[in-house]
């Protein structure tokens, strides 16, 4: 399953092949000609447009030069954008149509709170202004951890944090009033180790509401990347090697089936938020992405099927690496993926949510929180991320309040629509001499972890041997060390304090009436299929002890059992997950 | 800074404060806690870390078994109002009443909401932005008072608070059973876990409470853990509890134990808290993990080679001990009444198991070689290896 070092070998000698092909257009009259015309027909094809001031800009600047060697450098170590490496970016136009009226906005704005009638109230409100329907879901610690509102100990924790789901019918006040089979029409859900239960309710209350024709026009993402959770996010339900069956159980069952939709978003961003620096939050989460290619690959899968249904997600916080880290991935995504795995372009692509740093915002001063914000958004789009959530500023304290949930949300359209940054022309940064001396050194450093990694025995056994655990918390304790030393300045907190009172903001809290009428559904819904829910987990417990697709028996299961019914069979059959600490 | 609710007493501990700390159900951002775990311990304190996704049940049973001195919850992500105020209430119903609480939250736990957790019995709540030095000396301050003798206290913590007693080189009472099954004095059987760290012993331990637990369903099994002391600072992080998931159960009474400078393998105070538990009458079965060890003497041996502690010997090892010569240091493959060799899962078990196996065979006694992969979910070997403590146990009798 590890193939880190030839990862990591495979870059560097992508890089020499590059660097040959310079010398080559410098010396071979031939290939230089051959670089010339075709440089020249790649001008010829950019069309022109114009700032509202009257400017006339190519919708793709490419640099100034008809030097053979600096051509073919662009074109092999950097790619046009939508051509590998695809350090650019993954597509040719990228926000370009988007802004001008014909595609969809890359925002994408992550809710949850209360119970499910409530979050789909706020789905409502921030998306009234969106030209497509891009929702983010976030769900209560219960459901996270695979419990039932009613389990011992929890009410506290019901809708707080995220949206609280039981069963399908939840699901389906989820979503009341979307048309989730719209073209446009994205779904995301930031679920780990219950993912294959909670995709398995979302495809049952889609199939109540739009027949059961809708399943494969269904889009969006599902977290589901049980790696950075047993590394970083401590969401674990059931032992390592059986949360990864259930996983490439839920991808094999989708690829086919549910051909729009994204399986498994591998996931730095927690990685980032528990302490790891930007290069280990890289290096971690390709790894991880590069284990899940190769245990489906043992499985069986065709890397071309699986591999453009793999979507990734990065912190994006203030640090300098941060200014090439999507660039620098996806460089290092495609280079491993066609080098190593033997994908086709299609497979090749990494796709990027971003979403900006949660550890940076501080609760001293918290209106510094906006800017910091704008800040990494604008880090975000300058690597062209595919889609990006901005984060409240009054998170510190709370879910965010409408209030503040719309400005991040303005903040965005600021950005995006009101600058003529990214409007008019790709490739506006790339090629800097910042940038390059930045990639080049983030790239090793991402090599020389998967080096140290491939000789742990790869991800699997580092993580056994706590490897990344272990360097995301050293991490973080340094980030931390450097807050209190002062050599990290943040602003408010150890640098220019105003000593302001901590403010008193609105919190958005679920009342204990709310988490009662949560329980009192969940047992509603128990008594309504008391008979039906034993024979279903019958079922679902002979799948999955006799090495069955657990996921395609979930979608019939969840329509009488509830997520914690389940969670508790599943884990009858393979135990559970041992802590680390 | 929230004030204090109550002033304590500032007399010096006859040991390093005993602290727990958790981050409450439902709850997995242990960052911010393994960052004070860390401060604590470099302070002299030792520290009972339970982990994440920790119900308020488990944090009272594991303050009032391990007799803390204080309860330091960590939460993020909401809920706190509700999980302070559980845990100390179940406290107080549990006969830890006298154990405070503190807490912290970044930004999620507000002034306000401190001040009503505050009302409802938390002692305090630390917010963003407090330096740790500040905190680590207010806690010091403010919960390091000794342990005394206390008549009321009952159960579990009558146990823990003897333990305490003995840890601080106290005078301690030998609890006497308060019941007896059939009229005859109630006898535990108490099996020394010891071998090199990282072997797996703590998960092993765990993986034998929960045949424990299954086989009889109303008996209850000890586990003393002792780990080791940091020479210098004299605090400790003491994070068995962390992966015992089976032994998060009334009927499992866990003690951290630090070394405090014994270099036994056991803290000066195990042969006492092994008394202690023998006398209550209570367990049938007592495992003690001794800190990592090996080619030194038997840790379960007054002065390693005196009377024995317990009635039976385990040694755990793992495939990678380093080769032959190594195996034939390691003293306590003479004197084991059982072997494991964990993690067999472990692409050297095959060597491993021939190699210890002929290295058993020239002590003549009859040892049997277990071969266990204790982090695999029902393992046969773990079930063979608890068979052979039963019998032990039974011959014994």
């Amino acid at each position: 399953m590890n193939s880190l070092g030839k990862i990591a070998d495979s870059v560097d000698a992508y890089n020499r092949h590059v660097a040959a092909e310079v010398a080559r257009a410098r010396t071979d009259p031939a290939f230089a000609t051959a670089l010339r015309e075709r440089w020249a027909k790649i001008r010829a094809s950019i069309e022109t447009t114009h700032s509202p001031t009257g400017t006339a800009l190519p919708r793709l600047a490419l640099p100034q030069t008809d030097e053979p060697g600096a051509i073919a450098e662009y074109l092999l170590g950097q790619g046009l954008p939508g051509e590998f490496p695809y350090a650019n970016a993954a597509y040719r136009e990228m926000y370009l149509d988007k802004v001008s009226g014909t595609g969809e906005e890359p925002m994408r704005l992550f809710a949850g709170l209360g119970l499910a009638e409530d979050t789909n109230a706020r789905f409502h409100y921030l998306g009234q202004h969106q030209k497509s329907l891009r929702l983010s879901t976030a769900f209560d610690g219960p459901t996270l951890y695979g419990l039932d509102s009613d389990h011992e100990g929890v009410l506290g924790k019901v809708g707080e944090g995220g949206v609280a789901i039981d069963t399908v019918e939840d699901m389906t006040r989820l979503f009341a009033g979307f048309d989730l089979t719209r073209k446009d029409a994205s779904v995301s859900m930031t679920m780990n180790a219950p993912a294959p239960m909670i995709l398995a309710m979302f495809i049952a209350a889609a199939k109540r509401r739009f027949g059961p024709g809708c399943v494969p026009n269904l889009r969006g993402t599902i977290q589901a990347d049980m790696l950075k959770e047993v590394q970083a996010q401590n969401e674990v339900i059931f032992p390592i090697d059986a949360s990864l069956r259930f996983l490439c159980d839920m991808i094999e069952w989708c690829v086919p089936n549910m051909p729009r939709w994204y399986p498994v978003s591998i996931s730095g961003y927690h990685i980032a938020e528990a302490g790891a620096t930007p290069v280990q939050q890289a290096a971690f989460t390709l790894a991880n992405g590069f284990t899940y290619a190769g245990l489906l690959r043992a499985r069986g899968a065709d890397v071309n099927e699986f591999g453009p249904r793999l979507s990734f997600f990065l912190d994006c916080g203030l640090d300098v690496e941060y200014l090439v880290l999507g660039r620098v991935c996806r460089r290092i995504w495609a280079i491993g993926m066609r080098e190593v795995f033997a994908a086709n372009p299609k497979a090749q692509i990494l796709k990027l949510h971003t979403q900006t740093s949660g550890r940076s915002l501080i609760a001293a001063e918290f209106q510094n929180n906006l800017t910091r914000t704008a800040v990494e958004l604008m880090l975000s789009y300058m690597n062209y991320t595919n889609s990006c959530h901005s984060n409240s500023a009054d998170e510190p304290f709370t879910t965010p309040t409408e209030q503040y949930a719309t400005l991040a949300s303005h903040g965005q359209s600021i950005i995006m629509e009101e600058s003529g940054v990214f409007k008019h022309m790709m490739n506006m940064f790339g090629g800097a001499p910042g940038l390059l001396i930045l990639e080049r050194q983030v790239e090793q450093a991402i090599l020389a972890v998967f080096r140290e990694m491939n000789t742990l025995g790869g991800v699997l056994a580092a993580q056994e041997q706590r490897y990344q655990r272990s360097k995301i918390q050293e991490a973080g304790h340094n980030y931390e060390k450097q807050i209190y030393a002062g050599t990290r300045p943040i602003i408010g907190l150890n640098k220019y304090v105003n000593d302001e009172p901590m403010p008193s903001v609105p919190l958005a809290r679920t009342s204990p009436r709310k988490q009662r009428l949560q329980v009192e559904r969940l047992r509603a819904f128990k008594q309504k299929h008391a008979k039906k829910a034993p024979a279903a987990l019958q079922r679902l417990e002979n799948v999955a002890r006799h090495g069955g697709n657990v996921f395609a028996e979930l979608v019939n299961t969840v329509e009488v059992c509830s997520l914690g019914q389940i969670t508790a069979c599943l884990s009858g059959v393979v135990g559970k997950f041992r802590p680390m600490v | 800074m929230a004030r204090a609710k109550t002033t304590r007493s500032t007399a010096r501990p006859a040991g390093p404060l005993r602290i727990l700390t958790a981050v409450p159900i439902c709850d997995g951002h242990d960052s911010a806690v393994t960052t004070i775990n860390i401060e604590l311990a470099r302070h002299g304190i030792e520290v009972i870390y339970l982990g994440y996704h920790q119900p308020a049940s488990a944090i009272v049973r594991a303050a009032i078994q391990e007799d803390v001195n204080v309860v330091g919850l960590s939460s993020y992500n909401g809920g706190h109002i509700v999980f302070f105020k559980e845990v100390v209430d179940q406290l107080k119903k549990g006969g830890g009443g006298d154990i405070p609480v503190f807490g912290g939250g970044g930004g999620t736990i507000t002034q306000a909401d401190a001040r009503l957790m505050q009302r409802q019995g938390t002692d305090r709540i630390y917010f963003a932005g407090t330096s740790l030095d500040s905190m680590m000396a207010e806690i010091k301050r403010h919960y390091g008072r000794a342990a005394k003798p206390n008549a009321r206290f009952k159960g579990d913590r009558a146990l823990a608070r003897a333990i305490t007693l003995a840890e601080s080189g106290l005078s301690f009472p030998l609890l006497p059973a308060p019941r007896s099954r059939n009229g005859a004095p109630h006898r535990s059987y108490v099996v020394g876990v010891a071998g090199p760290g990282g072997a797996g012993k703590s998960t092993l331990i765990d993986e034998l409470t929960s045949r424990f637990l299954q086989g009889n369903p109303a008996g209850r099994i000890a586990i003393l853990a002792n780990d080791p002391s940091h020479p210098d600072t004299g605090g400790a992080i003491l994070g068995d509890r962390v992966s015992a998931i089976y032994s998060q159960d009334d009927r499992v009474f866990f003690r951290s134990l630090a070394t405090r400078g014994s270099l036994t393998g056991l803290s000066a105070a195990a042969p006492a808290a092994i008394d202690i538990l023998k006398a209550s009458g209570e367990f049938d079965l007592i495992l003690v993990e001794s800190v990592g060890v090996g080619q030194e003497s038997d840790p379960f041996r007054i002065f390693g080679r005196g009377p024995k502690l317990v009635d039976a010997t385990l040694f755990v090892l793992a495939p990678y001990y380093g080769g032959l010569i190594q195996l034939q240091k390691i003293a306590l493959l003479n004197g084991a009444d059982l072997v494991a060799l964990n993690k067999c899962d472990h692409p050297m078990a095959h060597t491993a198991r021939a190699e210890i196996q002929a290295r058993l065979d020239q002590n003549g006694r009859g040892q049997t070689l277990h071969p266990t992969t204790a982090a695999k979910h029902f393992d046969p070997g773990v079930d063979a290896l608890y068979a052979a403590i039963l019998g032990l146990s039974a011959k014994s009798k």
